[in-house]
């Protein structure tokens, strides 16, 4: 069974003052797990509105979004968040660590909102850490890292609660390229050793060379997988 | 500690300054409050409570038919023998008084004048100026000669200690009485309409003067309790029936009850608006605070944070910088009411009483240190910071996650 299913799915962006103006235009989309897939496209041909669509963080104007088979657009807000925490890990460009929590406070911030005792998600985030490259950091500010490191630990915030699916929104941008390519290696081994689904919107080749599929959009309408 | 509760305290420390002014401003707010109720509550405790300062009764007793009229034959008789018998509270003070008016006139002049006949072993626990005397003592209890005058009576007569001054009343039976009197004392009182107006003899000269043997027209009865007022007047009343009037320090002096009731609306008032002042200031930092977070609010949502537990982690930072303001403008509060609860509150350049309505108010105020002040403006800055947290929260929690995550 697919992980993700995408049917039909427009997005249309209405702004005070601005004609409405449609970011996806009936996209459809099957993801099945384990699949570690891109998505490509110039900048505006819609990547991050559909990664945002799958990963419930917005709304579609009509289609319809399933994970696990759960159609999102009937889920409540809470229920919505729900199933993220359980089911959905995000990687983003720009990091986004919460300044305030140390780096393993931050991985371990889902498992809290699971309600894993203190222990257990100690453990579990210094065991992915290790994995990561990250064992030094555990106590760290975000701050007091470097671009690499901090995407490493949002890498660990997606993955140390096993989501379904990791939805990441052109994760090596801010990175240089070999620092890039050293994170793009990682997920594809956490993607081959543990199952875990990886859909990755990018520009880079580099990035696009690793993916088993490339789906390319264009003006909000999927172009060819 | 809780994750909200974490993260919160967390927050607030990143940027200190605005956690300082904000602690500041609702700190001295919550000071002000709680030093203002104490002041009002040493101002009208003490005024309820220590009736003595113009020596009035919390709860007083007459003849029917003497108040009003001022109709001297009009009295109570064998005071002396019931008096014994009715079960006041413990630490009763009680004394009863012969009253006329009159004329004190002395080689210098005379003034008109409130003779009052007592028992002068009684009396100094009535009223504070007879424990106030600047001159001399009090006469002994077979000087039946023996008389105390105010400062500003002395002054007017030119009478000293030893002075002879004339007592002219007008007696029960509507002749004129009038006998000569020796200064034994001279007293001092806050209020100087008493220390002009009041002239003390014993009981047994003033019976003679007035021709009124053995009677006397007001029984007065000091509380240590004011509370138990209602409860000894309605006693009394039962138990000495409809010829007796009996009324309590409410009845008698109603502008004492008056402004306890204003003074709370003043209080209550004084509150609403510091804390309106402040909470609008804490509520613009706070939204500011809160809406330049929005994509890391936004975060939180991406992960799976409901919109309850955002509400949450924002109110819990308005909660710590409620708790601290708290701690810092309760202990000052209470300090500031400790300290002038030991050395008193000058109200006022004026003179050392304010007179209203009767009543005499030391201007002198010993604040008074009261928990249930402190902890209801507590429970005020509390119910501030929750209001001043939720609208900042539901600006977050109404946006789509990528919404919040767009906005840098
Ligand atoms: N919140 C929004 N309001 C209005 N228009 C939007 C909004 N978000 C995106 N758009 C528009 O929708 C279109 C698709 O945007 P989207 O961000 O999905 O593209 P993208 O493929 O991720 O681009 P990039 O490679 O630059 O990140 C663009 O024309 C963009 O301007
Ligand atoms: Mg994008």
């Amino acid at each position: 069974m697919a992980v993700v299913e995408v049917e039909n799915v427009t997005r249309v962006y209405e702004e005070k003052g601005q004609a409405p103006s449609p970011a996806l235009r009936g996209v459809s989309l099957l993801v099945e797990k384990g699949e570690f897939m891109a998505l490509a496209g110039p900048s505006g041909s819609g990547k991050t509105t559909l990664l945002n669509l799958i990963g419930g963080l917005d709304a579609v104007t009509s289609g319809e979004v399933r994970i696990d088979g759960r159609a999102l657009g009937k889920l409540s807000r809470p229920d919505l968040a729900d199933l993220r925490r359980d089911r959905i890990g995000f990687v983003f460009q720009a990091y986004n660590l919460v300044p305030v929590l140390t780096a393993a406070e931050n991985a371990a911030y889902v498992l809290e909102l699971k309600g894993v005792p203190a222990g257990e998600r100690r453990a579990k985030v210094k065991a992915v850490f290790e994995r990561l490259g990250l064992g030094a950091f555990l106590d760290t500010r975000p701050m007091k890292m470097s671009g690499g490191q901090q995407q490493r630990v949002a890498v660990a915030r997606a993955i140390v609660s096993e989501p379904a699916v990791v939805l990441a929104d052109e994760p090596t941008a801010n990175l240089d390229q070999a620092t890039g390519a050293a994170l793009m290696d990682l997920m594809r081994e956490l993607n081959r050793e543990r199952g875990i689904t990886f859909i990755f919107s990018t520009h880079d080749p580099m990035v696009l060379s690793r993916a088993d599929r490339v789906v390319r959009l264009v003006d909000g309408l999927v172009v060819a997988t | 500690m809780s994750g909200a509760l974490l993260l919160g305290w967390r927050n607030i420390w990143r940027n200190r300054r605005r956690t300082f002014i904000s602690m500041s401003a609702i700190g001295v707010g919550l000071l002000l409050v709680i030093f203002y109720s104490g002041l009002v509550g040493g101002l009208l405790g003490e005024a309820k409570s220590q009736l003595d300062d113009g020596g009035m009764g919390h709860v007083e007793v007459f003849a029917r038919g003497f108040r009003g009229k001022h109709d001297v034959a009009a009295v109570m008789r064998d005071v002396a023998a019931w008096r014994a018998g009715l079960a006041l509270p413990a630490r009763s003070e009680v004394g009863a008084r012969v009253l006329a008016r009159g004329l004190a006139t002395s080689a210098r002049g005379n003034e008109a004048v409130q003779v009052f006949g007592v028992d002068w072993a009684d009396e100094a626990t009535l009223s504070a100026h007879l424990r106030q005397l600047r001159l001399g003592a009090l006469p002994g209890s077979d000087d039946v000669h023996g008389v105390l005058v105010g400062e500003q009576l002395a002054e007017r007569l030119g009478l000293k200690v030893g002075s002879k001054v004339r007592l002219m009343v007008q007696r029960a039976d509507a002749e004129m009485g009038a006998d000569l009197f020796r200064v034994r004392g001279v007293f001092h009182s806050i209020a100087p309409t008493i220390g002009q107006r009041q002239v003390y003899v014993s009981s047994a000269a003033a019976q003679e003067l007035l021709g009124v043997p053995g009677a006397a027209h007001q029984l007065v009865i000091q509380l240590e309790d004011p509370a138990q007022a209602d409860a000894v007047a309605a006693s009394l009343k039962a138990r000495l029936g409809d010829d007796y009037e009996v009324l309590t320090w409410a009845e008698l002096l109603p502008v004492l009850k008056r402004m306890d009731a204003m003074m709370n609306g003043v209080i209550f008032g004084l509150a609403t608006f510091v804390y309106l002042l402040v909470g609008l200031g804490v509520l613009n930092t706070m939204l500011m605070s809160v809406l330049e977070r929005t994509r890391e609010f936004g975060v939180l949502m991406a992960l799976g944070t409901r919109p309850s537990r955002v509400m949450q982690v924002v109110l819990a930072e308005s909660f710590w910088i409620a708790t601290l303001s708290v701690v810092l403008g309760a202990s000052l509060g209470a300090l500031l009411s400790w300290q002038f609860s030991k050395t008193g509150f000058q109200l006022g350049t004026g003179g050392e009483s304010m007179q209203l309505e009767g009543a005499t108010l030391s201007t002198l105020v010993k604040t008074r240190f009261n928990p249930t002040d402190v902890f209801r403006a507590a429970g005020f800055v509390y119910a501030m910071a929750l209001i001043v947290g939720l609208y900042p929260a539901s600006r977050i929690t109404r946006l789509q996650p990528a919404e919040a995550l767009r906005r840098s």
